[in-house]
């Protein structure tokens, strides 16, 4: 049987992309996505291509939707071999001070408490199988902070530090918890706000010269998926282009 | 094959992590440059490739030495035109604690594992850029990070490569060349044995989360990776296969 990948944010920008490279890879993808009816065409998509897909809706920030959602998906496969949490965002651009305590916790909680309720609720049937790989996104932002993101930035730096934490609990069951840090991609959110003109200007400093494509992160994604990545665990791949090399 | 006609340097090739490395570039469908100071032990690793069936130069370097890497640069180019990938692997790693550690020890050390990074890529970026894509993979190591007693040259040497080579991202970036280092754990080669038993270092090899004894093999399939087109938006970077022995 295929391997099993659970994808949240599934259906959008990065996500997708990461859904369609997987399955590309032969693996039956799991597109778990706040908007259904995007995440059902991401299954055509890939559907379409002659790859393996299921779309479910998924609030991440709710446990109890997570518990559901992790429960149907082990009933399906009866595994879970790749776990990806991409969904996410920043939502908000504004000053400490504008920032209200609702809004605070919504970038925290979709964010960083999503990819702990996520790892919380996949991690027992990954013990059980003995093996499993779980991905987990931070951002640039995550290590250099971002003027007028401050829970983003606070949120990715936490995604960070726990995937290392998760990863030295889950060794020993050879489970691998790794995070990818993306820096400017051109997903449909961040391209919908800005000019192809003013976003060139704005990252002109990147080495690579030019942003990056949800495909070039999920590449990154893609090879902490496979035999060729067995020995890093607690790692973060940075895909920026050079603009960040911590 | 992800690699089918391009061309790879690796020095150090001839032993160890470098020698799995040229295998492993060669059966993805590179032809591989051998370049080590051991010219013996580089003819063999060439025999092998070309028993994989993968074309392959064995070449005799010094890679502290100008001269000898511009001749390896000569020959590479002479014998296929152009290059691709250039892998910084070769390195000493000699014992000595700081307080008697002799200055030519030190310089040593600092001039092949870190000079031979400065030397070995400056011979290859024209070509590189001329042709406006390339990888520069170089082979640092976890104890740039971690440190490692008896062993300060070595340390500062490897953690020099690593700003070395974000350096060199930045300023190769626009000519759409990257430039990465990884930093393998403590693997089962023969570089770190120093005075330790057999059993010691066993253990000590197998002390990390995943409870895995490195192998040379086990750091193939990051440098795969990096050559392939799927990094090509990967540079400055630093990729740690350590097992989780550190997480930075």
């Amino acid at each position: 049987m295929s391997q099993v990948a659970l994808i949240t944010g599934g259906a959008n920008g990065i996500g997708r992309a990461v859904a369609h490279r997987m399955a590309a890879g032969g693996m039956c993808v799991v597109i778990a996505d706040f908007d259904g009816a995007a995440a059902e065409s991401v299954k055509s998509e890939i559907a379409e291509s002659g790859g393996k897909a299921e779309a479910l809706s998924v609030d991440v920030t709710r446990a109890n939707e997570i518990k559901a959602l992790v429960t149907d998906v082990g009933k399906r496969y009866g595994q879970i071999d790749v776990l990806a949490n991409i969904a996410g965002g920043s939502f908000y651009t504004k000053r400490i001070e504008e920032f209200t305590w609702a809004e605070w916790k919504e970038v925290i909680d979709v964010n960083l408490k999503g990819t702990f309720l996520m790892c919380r609720e996949v991690a027992p049937i990954m013990q059980r199988q003995k093996r499993g790989r779980i991905l987990n996104t931070a951002s640039n932002y995550g290590l250099t902070g971002a003027a007028l993101r401050t829970p983003y930035a606070a949120a990715k730096a936490g995604i960070i530090a726990f995937s290392k934490s998760l990863a030295q609990e889950l060794a020993p069951y050879g489970i691998l918890v790794n995070t990818v840090a993306p820096g400017p991609t051109d997903t449909p959110r961040v391209m919908g706000k800005e000019s192809p003109e003013a976003r060139r200007q704005r990252w002109s400093n990147i080495p690579l010269g030019r942003t990056g494509r949800p495909e070039d992160i999920a590449e990154a994604f893609f090879f902490l998926t496979t035999p060729e990545s067995a020995w890093i665990t607690g790692q973060t791949f940075h895909v920026n282009g050079g603009l960040v090399t911590p | 094959m992800r690699l089918q006609g391009k061309v790879a340097v690796v020095t150090g090739g001839a032993q160890g992590i470098g020698r799995a490395i040229a295998l492993g570039l060669g059966r993805e469908g590179a032809k591989v440059v051998v370049a080590d100071l051991q010219a013996d032990k580089a003819k063999s690793v060439a025999d092998e490739l070309t028993n994989l069936g993968s074309e392959s130069l064995p070449v005799e370097v010094d890679v502290a030495s100008e001269s000898s890497v511009k001749n390896v640069a000569q020959e590479t180019l002479g014998r296929f035109g152009h290059v691709d990938i250039l892998v910084n692997d070769a390195g000493v790693y000699p014992t000595a604690l700081v307080v008697d550690m002799k200055e030519a020890e030190w310089d040593r050390t600092i001039n092949v594992n870190l000079g031979g990074n400065f030397l070995c890529s400056r011979a290859f970026v024209p070509s590189l850029r001329a042709q406006k894509s390339g990888r520069i993979i170089s082979i640092a190591s976890g104890i740039a990070h971690y440190g490692a007693k008896e062993g300060a040259h070595y340390a500062a040497s490897k953690a020099a490569i690593i700003g070395f080579v974000k350096s060199l991202a930045r300023e190769l970036g626009p000519d759409g060349i990257t430039a990465n280092a990884i930093c393998p754990g403590i693997a089962n080669t023969a570089l770190p044995r120093g005075h330790r038993t057999e059993e010691e270092l066993m253990q000590r090899l197998r002390s990390n989360p995943l409870g895995h004894v490195l192998e040379p093999e086990d750091f193939v399939g990051p440098v795969l990776f990096l050559a392939s087109d799927a990094a090509s938006y990967i540079t400055g970077q630093t990729i740690n296969v350590n097992c989780g022995s550190y997480m930075i």
